[in-house]
């Protein structure tokens, strides 16, 4: 039986089959009106590959997980649904005063960000819980009344329901759902008590609006997949990646569409994750560089990490997401110079239309590919495999606007671009390691991504990291990635106590019903379940909190609270370098992560070892000054073969540089293993 | 002569490293006013206390830094070594104000010092006569805290902890304040790492050419934009409330000469130094000449003294720009700063219409000290929410509660359900206040409404410290005015209207605030107003039912919905 990744990102749509130990990629472009047409071409090609049709591949698939941007895109270019949003009373305004921030501080001539949901969409309801729980003022049933109607005038397809302290107390948020499901049978419900019970109503706010603006979006574009899908035979389980490098079935995923708002990305962590595992090595650098933009993360002893709150555009996120860090650089970012003369490449991106000058697509500004090529580093009848054909012409003339006025040759300021791109990478590794107190030296970068091999040895040096590794199923990581995740499912509950004032058995029962709660989920699951509890923690007076990990505790040991709080005491100390032992201790949120282990992670091909080389090719290029060097086809080369820099190695979807002092080594995986001199 | 493209490279360095040290005291700072309210600057000089670098955190700290470098470098000249750190607060002695301090540490070469790695924080308290570090009582200002003049804390790496305790034991909470101050330590050490790493790749017959060259590099770009404007002599004005001791009308006058690619701004005719904190120190007041022209070129510029040199500045000592000591100046960062820069920008105005910005909201904070019942113990609230408008621009409407101008968007306020939680407090309502922002063909931002409870079982106490509820937030270009802030205690059956400038006010179980912040000025005349956007607004609810070359009249008034139709009315209010 085959299990099936697929990864639908904004150009290409990524394809990985496993079966057995055999593994089949495939690779088509994105149909964005409606990508699900893309990813049934995706896999018509797969099966044509495997020699059946797509009902044959189908009917021998058990497992498809997706990876998508359906959300992002809905979120980012403003495409979601109409949404409502019913707020307490007097408190409609939370989303757009944005907590008093505005970016960019030095630009005050720019229109302020519109908002998910107008001000006229938001409507106050008359009620009130307390912190506590308490309720100040019952449910007003007319002020619903009023608002459910002013909602359906308006003509919404979704509402978010977020009242204060609804984490404390839904039960509010749950006979305003229940009025509105009676009212408005076909719109999209959502309550911040179910998205995200958490203190802090910005954040829980935003979340269940984000999710409000996404769900129907994400809702109908999955029903309609898998309605294609079950027309072609699929009898088998369609999953969807999640912001938190878990995955979910279609059902749930629709339900918390804002939890998938990073599925894309979150797929090359986890493929990330996966090759540390097969290296057996602990500490990685992922350095995803496409088209427009880089994704960066950190994995320490095999795992990435998550974080709390993410923002999209203007939207924030507070669901537990993989913390990818996203820089606004990638090969077809453009370069600029401005009065100074002062250069600088990004975030503007020439994107896939018109794409870099050297497309010949009508594009007329110099890009990072554009310097690459006027440099000699790719090869213009080979890019892509030799689909695309590259107009050298047009790179150097679009470079050479750059170079009058830095008043040097185009070849310097080719190579300018190259560094500029080059620092910015570095610099965006030095925020996911040394800004969290991390030295990136002793981590291995694993390099994907069509634009990542040119740059990722002049970011290793930069950094002084020794190890470099590119896999050859560079171009499709992600969606094999996909193929190594698990189910998952994330519980938040705020409980703001006083540690001094916390029993054992409060905290205990706490976890114990959250837990319960998160197996129900799993009720259909036969594989074996993994559960994770972890508190989030502070000193009194801070505002930020920590995550203290429960692992290895006993939950009904009476000394609970004490051991708690001196794990919290060692964690503060680790990430902040100081400890405050005897201050006040705070308890905010108890987090419970569910797991289902899905089973067989995916073997990777071996390459034959010892048969010899195909001998390489030459290409001259220009490394502060024109060199003859070697270009080595990557699928040609045996296991433990050897290559000394300077030289290339191209594979049809990526090309890798190797400086002066560089020594690679062809994995029994048939990736490259880099060390950097 | 250095390849413009090593200074390319450079000048991205130079601003990764001021914000990675701004992203270490983020994480390791211990008071609100820093870990959240982000209310500090990480910046680079070099060893003739020019600004190479600065993060982009507090607008109004821009360009004071080399006043504070010189001071630090005259005092110490000849003893300066490795391994030392200095402090300094005093505004008459290269300061700002009082309750910013700031950290230097040296960063040697090769045995020589080349640049400076400095981090500028305020302080949430800096002791003197009240709590929290703003005192409109202060008529002079040793009321408004301790008063550090160049100081040597570390000598060759090692504390001088007699020192450290006497600061310490000047300040109201001496266990928070080392804390922070560790933190803005820390943040200048990590400076001094990155740029000594720095050195390993370029040598310094590369380094300090570079940054000759980035001052230029930013030079050209300000002189670029300003050499676009229309050459004239303009003068523009703005006026503070009053001072809390009598003065009232305080104008700030510029004169701005502005001829070919620079300017000339002539301040002299401002209004003479006041008793009260609203004067700024001369710092200060090159800060707020900088931050205006920050706000007028183009924000991609780097903000370095090379920016600055385009413009000439002329003003007297004895004048609110430049009292003589001992006068209190702790409000200036905000008031009179703000002002400083509203003066010049409307003086530009008709030298580059499509740049000038019209006025955002001014500062009004409270303070509120009580005892919690529920716990018995003492607390502090200070009040955030709330914030005033922004001004609207030739780019589109002004931001909606986006704070004052001298932070422009960089204060954030926290959450209610939190503040529930751990002040006896009840927020009623908090919503935007409409018709609060000045008409125009782009319209001001909208100001706020809180509405907050005391759930104290005894008396408790508050301080304001602001200005801004007589002169509003100015339209420019024939846009309106905002509206001004107007705060009000309910106690019992009294009503009273907070003033800007009180101390001891008090606070009674079950009083109630009510709180209504100014909104930004508008840009352009209100009849070039799109229809459609004007249409959006009414829907909206950010301007109420009037016509569309009206002015704001009716504050806070319904907005078709029953949250707003509960919002305090106040009684009507003229605009200023």
């Amino acid at each position: 039986m085959y299990r099936i990744g697929i990864d639908v990102g904004g150009t290409f749509t990524d394809l990985a089959a496993i079966a057995g130990d055999r593994v089949v990629i495939a690779k088509c472009p994105s149909t964005p009106a409606d990508p699900s047409e893309g990813l049934i071409d995706g896999l018509r090609l797969l099966a044509a590959d495997l020699g059946t049709d797509l009902p044959g591949l189908l009917r021998q698939t058990e497992r498809i997980v997706h990876g998508t941007t359906v959300a992002t895109n809905a979120l980012l270019e403003g495409k979601g649904a109409r949404a409502g949003l019913l707020a307490t009373e007097g408190h409609r305004d939370i989303i757009e005063m944005r907590e008093g921030l505005k970016d960019d501080r030095y630009n005050l001539r720019m229109p302020p960000p519109r908002p998910l949901i107008p001000r006229a969409r938001r409507l106050g309801v008359r009620e009130r819980v307390r912190f506590d729980g308490t309720v100040a003022h019952p449910l007003d049933a007319r002020s619903l009344g009023a608002a459910v109607t002013s909602l359906a005038r308006a003509g919404v397809e979704a509402v978010a329901v977020a009242y204060l302290h609804a984490y404390a107390n839904p039960r509010h948020e749950r006979l305003t759902a229940r009025a509105l499901r009676r009212r408005l049978p076909r719109v999209y419900v959502t309550l911040s008590s179910e998205v995200l019970p958490q203190i802090k109503e910005f954040e829980r706010t935003w979340t269940t609006v984000v999710n409000a603006y996404v769900g129907p979006v994400l809702a109908r574009y999955l029903a309609s997949l898998a309605a294609r899908l079950a027309r072609q035979g699929y009898r088998g389980d369609l999953f969807v990646m999640q912001s938190h490098g878990g995955v979910a079935p279609v059902a749930e995923s629709a339900r918390l569409a804002a939890g998938a708002v990073l599925s894309g990305p979150a797929g090359g962590l986890a493929a990330g994750r996966r090759c540390a595992h097969l290296l057996g090595i602990g500490d990685v650098i992922t350095f995803d560089m496409g088209g427009t933009s880089t994704d960066i993360a950190l994995l320490q002893d095999g795992e990435p990490p998550t974080s709390g709150e993410k923002k999209v555009g203007i939207a924030r996120i507070a669901l537990p997401s993989l913390d990818i860090h996203t820089l606004g650089a990638g090969g077809g970012s453009i370069a600029r110079v401005d009065a100074g003369p002062i250069l600088h490449v990004g975030p503007e991106s020439a994107g896939a239309d018109p794409g870099p000058a050297c497309y010949a697509k009508g594009g007329t500004r110099p890009t990072v590919t554009d310097a690459n090529l006027v440099l000699g580093l790719l090869d213009p009848d080979n890019f892509l495999g030799g689909r695309i054909r590259l107009d050298a012409g047009a790179a150097r003339r679009a470079i050479e606007t750059l170079a009058a006025p830095l008043g040097a040759s185009p070849l310097a300021a080719a190579e300018g671009v190259v560094k500029v791109v080059d620092t910015t990478m570095a610099e965006g590794i030095k925020i996911v390691s040394v800004r969290r107190g991390l030295d990136p030296r002793r981590f291995t970068l694993v390099a994907f991504g069509g634009a990542a091999g040119l740059h990722v040895t002049a970011v290793a040096r930069q950094l002084e990291i020794r190890r470099v590794v590119v896999p050859s199923t560079a171009s499709v990581f992600s969606a094999w990635g996909m193929l190594t995740t698990d189910l998952r499912y994330e519980l938040v509950r705020s409980r703001v106590a006083d540690t001094a004032r916390m029993t054992p058995g409060a905290l205990g029962r706490l976890l114990a019903r959250m837990e319960a709660e998160g197996r129900k989920r799993f009720a259909r699951f036969d594989g074996p379940v993994r559960v994770r509890r972890a508190l989030d923690m502070r000193y009194g007076e801070q505002i930020f909190e920590i995550q203290v990990p429960l692992d290895g505790l006993d939950l009904g040991s009476p000394g609970l609270i004490a051991e708690v709080v001196e794990r919290f005491h060692q964690r503060h100390e680790q990430l902040y370098a100081y400890s405050a032992p005897g201050q006040e201790v705070v308890v905010v949120n108890a987090r419970v992560t569910v797991v289902g282990e899905l089973p067989g992670a995916p073997p990777e091909r071996a390459v034959p070892g010892a048969a010899p080389a195909a001998p390489p090719g030459q290409r001259r290029v220009y490394l502060g000054r024109w060199l003859p060097v070697p270009v080595w086809k990557l699928e040609g080369l045996p296991a433990g073969h050897q290559i000394k820099g300077t030289a290339i190695v191209e594979s049809p979807t990526t090309t890798i540089l190797l400086r002066t002092g560089d020594r690679a080594m062809v994995t029994p995986e048939g990736w490259l293993d880099i060390e950097v001199g | 002569m250095i390849d413009p493209i090593t200074v390319s490279i450079l000048t991205h360095r130079f601003e990764a490293i001021v914000q990675e040290m701004g992203e270490a005291m983020l994480r390791t700072a211990y008071s609100q006013i820093l870990n959240s309210s982000r209310d500090y600057s990480t910046a680079i000089c070099d060893a003739e206390a020019r600004l190479v670098a600065q993060a982009e955190h507090v607008p109004i700290h821009v360009g004071a830094l080399p006043w504070a470098v010189q001071a630090v470098q005259e005092f110490f000249r000849g003893r300066i070594a490795p391994g030392d750190v200095y402090l300094l607060n005093d505004p008459y002695h290269g300061g700002n104000h009082l309750p910013d301090l700031t950290a230097f540490v040296p960063v040697f070469m090769d045995g020589a010092l080349r640049f400076w790695s400095i981090n500028r924080a305020h302080q949430h308290d800096i002791g003197g006569a009240a709590h929290g570090t703003y005192n409109p009582a202060a008529t002079e200002i040793w009321q408004e805290g301790i008063r550090i003049t160049p100081l040597r804390l570390h000598e060759a790496g090692r504390v001088r902890d007699d020192v450290l305790a006497m600061i310490a034991t000047n300040v109201r909470h001496p266990r928070d304040f080392i804390g922070d101050l560790n933190a803005m330590i820390g943040s200048a050490r990590v400076g001094e790492r990155r740029i000594q790493a720095l050195s390993q790749e370029y040598p310094a017959e590369a380094l300090l050419p570079a940054v000759d060259a980035i001052l230029d590099s930013a030079e050209r770009q300000a002189r670029a934009c300003i050499g676009g404007w229309t050459d004239g002599v303009y003068r523009g004005e703005a006026v503070l409330d009053d001072d809390g001791h009598g003065a009232r009308d305080i104008a700030v006058r510029a004169t701005v000469t502005k001829k070919g690619d620079g300017l000339t701004i002539d301040l002299r005719e401002s209004h003479d130094q006041v008793t009260g904190f609203v004067n700024s120190s001369f710092p200060n007041t090159m800060s707020a000449i900088h931050m205006a022209l920050a706000y007028l070129i183009d924000p991609r510029t780097p903000k370095n003294s090379g920016t600055f040199r385009p413009v000439r500045v002329i003003a007297r000592p004895g004048s609110v720009v430049w009292p003589n000591p001992p006068a209190p100046v702790t409000l200036a960062t905000n008031h009179c700063g703000q002002e400083i820069a509203e003066a010049v920008i409307k003086a530009l105005a008709p030298a580059c219409p499509d740049r000038v910005i019209a006025g955002w909201g001014r500062r009004f904070r409270i303070a509120i000290k009580g005892v919690n019942p529920r716990s018995g113990r003492p607390f502090i609230w200070h009040m955030f929410q709330a914030r005033p408008g922004g001004g609207a621009s030739p780019a589109g409407d002004g931001w909606e509660s986006a704070g004052e101008g001298q932070a422009a968007g960089g204060i954030k306020f926290g959450s209610i359900e939190v503040a529930e939680a751990r002040f006896p407090l009840f927020f009623e309502h908090h919503e935007f206040r409409p018709d609060s922002g000045g008409a125009g063909r782009y319209r001001g931002g909208v100001g706020g409404v809180l509405r907050f409870r005391v759930e104290t079982e005894e008396a408790g106490i508050a301080n304001t410290a602001g200005d801004g509820v007589r002169h509003a937030p100015y339209g420019i270009l024939g846009g309106r005015d905002g509206l001004p802030h107007r705060y009000r205690l309910v106690s019992g059956r009294t009503e009273r209207v907070l003033r800007t400038k009180e101390v001891g006010v008090p606070v009674r179980p079950g009083d109630l605030f009510l709180v209504e912040s100014g909104g930004g000025g508008g840009y352009g005349p209100p009849e070039e107003r799109d229809p459609r956007a004007h249409a959006e607004d009414l829907a909206n609810g950010f301007v109420t039912a009037r016509p569309l070359r009206g002015a704001a009249r009716r504050p806070a008034a319904a907005a078709g919905n029953s949250a707003s139709r509960r919002a305090p009315r106040p009684r009507r209010t003229r605009r200023a």
